[in-house]
């Protein structure tokens, strides 16, 4: 199986490097990407330092856009796996075998690494942990499905799925808002436990005066997906 | 007396959008709308009796406000067409940023 990590890195120059070696040093059948969205600093040349493939977007696109150009990537050069991590060091990439293996032998499409189906020792604010609940439960009614960790960056799909991710990707905040719309179209997904470390250096990039607009912009995101209509 | 100001003014701008299309400042596409907008107001201010009858109707007691409220319901629609054509812009913009980062790692690989 064809496999790609993307990582979307913005302003990480700290922590680039070693999150690349990282995965490499634990998957060695698999390609890397780095997706360096227009960085200030340089993250482009400690990216480029490692073994990685790199694509330099010539602005910043956010999130969303980067994770794209990931997807794109994977889907031009045929790759039958592609998982999304981040930049900063926060997703241990050692469950990366395990979500390869689900999606190898067709047990979802989809595999998101979750940090609240078993206690991790994830530190988790009240604020973070409510909104996540709406999130939740906003889910659960418009699906019928429940996941533990809609907000989740570390995910896993299949080919189909990349090509779908290809074509439409929403630009920022995009989990909560493609989780919804995958359940929507019955596409299986998966939830396995991981342990998530706290990040190393560099911020969040939802503050906590972001986090309102975060919650009004995902909450729309996910009720426009309900009524939205259907393409192919 | 509005409604000579209004036929004047209205002239003037459709002369002005002509100018801006002939210089290539505007795309033709985009001076359609401006267009019809200046006639709509052009010939509400000559039937001016109409405009009169037709308030009274709706109920408008002040017969030149409807010539505003005309304008206004225009500008509104021509604001939402502008967010349409920027959205599409913006996705655009996005496809392009993404297609030139994956030409040019196939590029630096080839060297």
């Amino acid at each position: 199986m064809k496999t790609l990590i993307i990582i979307p890195a913005y302003n990480e120059e700290k922590c680039i490097k070693k999150v690349v070696d990282n995965v490499m040093e634990v998957n060695n059948n698999v390609d890397v990407l780095v997706v360096n969205d227009g960085s200030k600093d340089d993250t482009l040349i400690e990216a480029k330092k490692t073994k990685a493939k790199v694509l330099n977007l010539p602005f910043n696109l956010g999130i969303g856009g980067a994770v794209q150009a990931g997807y794109l990537y994977a889907y031009k050069n045929n790759y039958d796996v592609a998982i999304q991590l981040d930049g900063d060091g926060q997703h241990n990439p050692k469950y990366i075998e395990e979500m390869v293996n689900i999606i190898k032998e067709n047990k979802a499409e989809m595999v998101i690494g979750s940090r609240f189906i078993e206690e991790t020792g994830y530190n988790q604010t009240f604020a973070r942990m409510f909104g996540i609940r709406i999130i939740r439960v906003i889910m659960k009614i418009f699906t019928g499905k429940k996941i533990f960790d809609p907000t989740s960056g570390y995910r896993a799909v299949n080919k189909r799925i990349i090509k779908k991710f290809s074509e439409n990707y929403p630009y920022d905040y995009p989990e909560p808002d493609t989780n919804m719309r995958l359940l929507k179209e019955k596409v299986q997904i998966m939830e396995i436990p991981v342990e998530m470390h706290n990040r190393e250096t560099g911020k969040s990039s939802i503050t906590p005066l972001k986090s309102i607009y975060y919650m009004i912009k995902v909450t729309l995101a996910m009720l426009i997906c309900v009524i939205e209509k259907r393409k192919g | 007396m509005i409604y000579i100001i209004s036929i004047i003014a209205a002239v003037l701008f459709m002369l002005f959008i002509i100018f801006l299309v002939r210089n290539k400042k505007l795309n033709e596409k985009y001076s359609i709308l401006w267009l019809i907008f200046g006639i709509m107001i052009i010939l509400l201010a000559i039937n001016y009796k109409l405009l009169d009858v037709v308030a009274v109707k709706i109920g408008i007691y002040y017969a030149p406000a409807l010539l505003f409220l005309t304008g206004f319901i225009f500008l509104i629609i021509y604001t939402v067409h502008l967010s349409i054509v920027a959205t599409k812009q913006n996705k655009d913009i996005i496809r392009l940023n993404q297609e030139i980062a994956i030409i040019n790692e196939k590029l630096e690989n080839k060297d």
